[in-house]
């Protein structure tokens, strides 16, 4: 407990989530994550592990990757922050949504927020990454359903249609994947 | 190609294209609704007060001040708990095992590190998680038995007291004259394997809110569940314990319930009745034996469910994962439904990951001593496992060691010829966490198999591949049945799987790769492994396990035309990542001849769904969920086009939809739509009729297969530097036979892959001597990242069976496969070396005392 608050006292967070103004009084030892969810109702950011590896609770603050579960509510003051639900455009898909649509690139999806921010994150800082660059960029996002070749494929289409681009026709997740036919040889 | 390796409908309908998901506008958009997302007004927040000792009994447990601090509502402890509730009663009952009852927290006695003793309910969790640390409790430590050596050791104390020791079932089951077999064979290859204790891990932890109607004190359970009646009955049976005597007397008193109940057990009977009475009862009289408490508790909880008039409601809409743990019914979602109850107020948990890696579901660990009697040239004569399995410290409900330790015996001798098999199986309990069904749960039949035909096939000096196909059953075989019972058709394509991958992989190209990276002083390996799966299996393949348990495998989806011309199918499968509403929508569209979007699926409400023991799981989604879809909507279609053909005064044969038009064939452009056919008939209903076509088909499979088969490769390369192992090529043959949707089923068998390379590479739940678990962050149990996971080609066959072609699973395939392929790789290259792995579990430590270039570390306990 810190010496400046006691439990009960409350400490004031104003800043900017997707946009628009948000400010709430919060238990200081309150986190980000939980304020965002709870607070602002904002449930697309998902808890994973809560203790900063698997990724599922990434956002953007000020336009940078953090672990809202390692933040707490009140080092937002000041901020803008950005989660999932800020993505899209009404009833537009974001271009990495829509990529990871076209690839086919999640089952639960419970990861996919995390996944998403770190991807916006990725291509703001390198439109046109390797496949290796993209594996180590998204390493500190765990997938449990997928493998991540489909995610990866998705990163790879969302190149695509950043550059304006039309992405080839992800038919199948792989390249590689081959049906009973087309695989004759 | 042969002529039975093409796609069914491809190119025809939906089915078997690549269909994009229906789910992904929801959740890609953040806007989908996970447990954790449902926030009822004035919902209270529960944690746990978990044991910090694996071993002891509880001296005394002191909630006093707990009770007073902020914001605390509520606090049971054990011993409240088990006035409140009736034990978890025994799922499987085999002879010669005994399963211990328990409640939903410990009273009296602790059984691993993180057992709850107490629910704190709280205005937030912060509240109740400092409430928590005020808990004072007094154990009396007890032995730790924290290894399945411990297990054995008299020494140690014992779990349960009703068990002899702490061995919990010791059973052996033959097939064939199998010491003669093993006298008679050239020669008889002997290997003790053992596999580390790893977990399922879903990304979102286990949850559940429980909702109470101010009114009428109704329960409305959101809870991220794969199997929401199992669920809401269990809750019912366990919860609102009253005695004998009030429930009889409850259930006598309300004609209208017992009438209710009777029909719906009667139905259940009727329907059932062929696997119902190949049951017996030899299971619960060893049962009996060991616990006389046993009876009592069971009539309670049969009193209970007569006598209740309102069981709860469960729901459940988004689910973050679950791999087969949240197939479990957990103790947390009985304390959680009691303090609901006790209070009149909803009550919202959401486990943490530290309790998830403690005790939210752990697998696999087993020690598996296999012998193989084989002849000089190759053949397979006879198989012998002696299995140990450690279940941990509570049973797995409903299903654990009972059920998996069955499906092992049916399927260890796998797509081989033999003369004889022969398993002995024990299960033995420490002071871990529970051990339950992960995804292909019965794998480590295929890891052991696998592994020591590649262990004979190097004393033989022959290929691994030409000694797995010198005796697999092939298509000149069939029909034929495997030694343990199971029938097997034309859908057990192991052998076409294996022909192909042999094909894919070109050996030669590969041992000349080899050489020329040895010269470099690179080091490569290439494994193979095959299995066969029930996906679902034929009939007798659950009488094989344990008869009478075919009764839990049939499904019913109710398909329905809504007065407007909307299309509703409610299923009782529980999605959780595998696109349930893409590909029932496909196999949908295609019978009814409508799009993708005019199918609604609604899932997770036991209101609205029909009656399914198990749900989602054991890869039964596409086969007997897709199936009840399939066989459901084309009895609709049927119902639809006798009412259009009344219509359109034409015969019902001449009827054609498509895209959503009805009409005479080649006069679409006079045709009815589903909105039109549909009014005309609620017309004829009483008013307010809401539906107009209904047709629900119950569906469990059929015929003599319903098997899903892989063979896989990967070559590895080993840095003998830093024992690290990379996989620069992993191929999978797969053959589910006929595809719904190709990119989901390559997604199944990548995920699947996934997992298994992460179970030989990075994941192990590690306990110290005293039982004490030391893997609780994902920083100590390592699930693999982009970074660990290759690419991983998949080519897929697809056999058709005779008659009528039904889909078949493929979700548990890759989690089967890597494990055995992956290990097999890893001795090929470093077989030079004089390497043999024996644990499934090879960390770069391992693959550096394996490769000889470090020292094995005398302490290390797997």
């Amino acid at each position: 407990m810190s010496n400046t608050t006691q439990v009960g006292e409350t400490a004031s967070l104003a800043c900017t989530i997707n946009g628009a103004a948000f400010a709430v009084e919060v238990d200081p030892r309150r986190t980000l994550s939980d304020v965002i969810r709870e607070d602002a109702g904002l449930t697309g950011t998902h808890l994973g592990c809560e203790h900063g590896v698997c990724g599922a609770c990434t956002i953007l603050v000020d336009g940078e990757p953090a672990r809202s579960c390692l933040m707490l509510g009140v080092q937002a003051n000041g901020h803008d922050i950005t989660t999932i639900e800020g993505l899209a455009n009404g009833d537009e898909l974001h271009p990495i949504q829509q990529a990871m649509h076209e690839s086919h690139g999640f089952q639960c999806a419970f990861c996919s927020p995390g996944f998403l921010m770190s991807t916006v994150a990725l291509l703001a800082e390198n439109p046109s990454p390797t496949r290796a660059e993209i594996r180590e960029e998204l390493s500190g996002n765990i997938c449990r359903c997928t493998g991540y070749e489909s995610i990866i494929k998705g990163v790879e289409t969302a190149v695509e249609l950043l550059a304006g681009n039309e992405p080839e026709q992800t038919g199948q997740t792989g390249q590689t994947g081959q049906t009973g036919q087309e695989s004759a040889q | 190609m042969t002529s039975t390796d093409h796609t069914q409908t491809s190119g025809l309908g939906f089915v078997g294209q690549s269909v994009k998901r229906v789910e992904d506008d929801r959740l890609l958009r953040g806007h989908g609704s996970y447990v954790a997302d449902v926030t009822p007004e004035g919902v209270l927040h529960a944690h746990f007060v978990r044991s910090t000792v694996a071993h002891a009994n509880i001296a005394r447990i002191d909630v006093a001040a707990a009770r007073r601090a902020p914001g605390v509502v509520k606090v049971i402890t054990g011993a409240e708990m088990k006035e409140l509730t009736n034990p978890f009663p025994p799922f499987m009952m085999l002879p010669n095992m005994y399963t211990p009852l328990y409640w939903a927290l410990s009273d009296d006695k602790v059984r691993l590190v993180g057992d709850p003793v107490a629910i704190i309910v709280a205005e937030s969790r912060y509240l109740a998680e400092d409430a928590a640390q005020l808990v004072e409790i007094d154990y009396e430590p007890l032995t730790p038995v924290a290894s399945i050596s411990d297990a054995f050791n008299s020494s140690k104390d014992q779990l349960w007291e009703k068990a002899d020791g702490n061995v919990l079932f010791d059973n052996t089951d033959t097939f064939g004259d199998i010491d003669s077999v093993f006298a008679d064979a050239d020669r008889i290859v002997t290997e003790r394997f053992s596999c580390q204790r790893q977990s399922n891990q879903p990304m979102e932890t286990r949850g559940t809110v429980v909702e109470v109607d101010p009114e009428s004190q109704h329960l409305t359970i959101t809870n991220a569940t794969q199997s929401s009646h199992a669920l809401r009955w269990i809750i019912a049976a366990l919860t609102g314990k009253q005695s004998t005597a009030t429930s009889l007397k409850s259930f006598v008193t309300n004609k209208e319930r017992r009438t209710n109940l009777l029909a719906g057990l009667k139905a259940f009977v009727d329907e059932h009745s062929e696997d119902l009475a190949k049951a017996d009862n030899a299971g619960a009289v060893s049962q009996f034996k060991k616990d006389k408490s046993f009876p009592l508790h069971l009539n309670r909880i049969s009193a209970n469910l007569a006598g209740k008039t309102d069981y709860p409601t469960v729901v459940a809409q988004d689910i973050g994962g679950g791999f087969g743990a949240k197939g479990s019914i957990a103790r947390e979602d009985i304390a959680v439904a009691v303090a609901a109850i006790e209070l009149g107020r909803s009550v919202k948990w959401i486990e943490d990951r530290v309790e998830n890696l403690i005790d939210g579901g752990q697998a696999r660990e087993e020690d598996l001593t296999v012998s193989i009697a084989l002849d000089n040239d190759g053949t397979f004569r006879g198989l012998k496992v002696d299995l140990i399995m450690d279940q941990g410290a509570y049973p797995g409900f409903p299903i654990g060691a009972a059920f998996i330790t069955q499906v092992m015996k049916v399927m260890y001798p796998g797509s081989y010829k033999w003369d004889a098999f022969q398993v002995t199986t024990k299960v033995v309990c420490t002071n871990k966490g529970k051990y339950i069904a992960y995804r292909g749960p019965w794998a480590n039949e295929t890891w052991v198999r696998e592994r020591i035909i590649d262990i004979a096939a190097r004393a033989l000096r022959m290929s691994p591949t030409d000694l797995r196909l010198k005796n697999m059953i092939g298509e000149a075989d069939m029909p034929t049945e495997m030694i343990t019972g199971p029938t097997l058709d034309v859908t057990m394509s192991t052998r076409k799987c294996l022909e192909r991958l042999v094909y894919e992989m070109d050996v030669p190209a590969f041992e000349a790769k080899r050489a020329a990276a040895a010269e470099e002083g690179r080091v490569l390996g290439l494994g193979f492994a095959c299995f066969h799966e029930a996906a679902p299996g034929p009939p007798n393949y659950m009488d094989a396990i344990n008869p009478g348990s075919g009764a839990a495998s049939d499904e019913k989806a109710r398909t329905v035309v809504q007065a407007d011309g909307s299309v509703k199918i409610y299923t009782p499968q529980m999605p959780h990542g595998q696109s349930h509403e893409t590909t029932y929508a496909q196999i949908a569209a295609d019978e009814l001849g409508v799009n993708i979007d005019d199918i609604e699926l609604i899932w997770g409400n036991t209101d609205k769904t029909n009656f399914s023991a198990i749900g989602t799981g054991g890869s039964r989604g596409g086969p007997i969920g897709g199936g009840s879809v399939k066989y459901g909507t084309r009895e609709l279609r049927k119902l639809i086009a006798a009412k259009a053909a009344d219509m359109l005064e034409a015969s019902v044969d001449d009827i054609e939809i498509t895209g959503g038009n009805i009409h005479v064939a080649g006069v679409p452009s006079r045709g009815l739509s589903f909105a039109e056919v549909a009014q005309a008939k609620v017309g004829e209903s009483a008013p307010g009729a809401t539906e107009a076509f209904e047709a629900t088909v119950n569906y469990r499979g059929k015929g003599d297969g319903g098997w899903s088969c892989a063979a896989h490769a990967c070559v590895v390369e080993v840095d003998l530097d830093t024992g690290l192992v990379s996989i620069p090529r992993y191929v999978v043959v797969e053959d589910c036979g006929p595809i719904i949707n190709p990119a989901i089923v390559d997604g199944q068998v990548r995920g699947g892959v996934a997992q298994g390379i992460g179970a030989v590479l990075y994941e192990g739940l590690s306990y110290d001597a005293d039982a004490n678990i030391q893997t609780t962050t994902y920083m100590d149990y390592l699930v693999p990242t982009a970074m660990e996971i290759p690419e991983i080609d998949i080519v897929h066959l697809e056999t058709l069976s005779p008659g009528e072609n039904d889909f078949r699973g493929v979700g548990e395939g890759g989690m089967i496969g890597a494990p055995a392929a992956l290990t097999n790789a890893i001795e090929d290259a470093l077989a030079s070396r004089g390497a043999r792995v024996t644990k499934q579990y090879l960390p770069p430590t391992t693959i550096l005392e394996m490769a000889g270039v470090i020292d094995p570390d005398p302490n290390s306990d797997r």
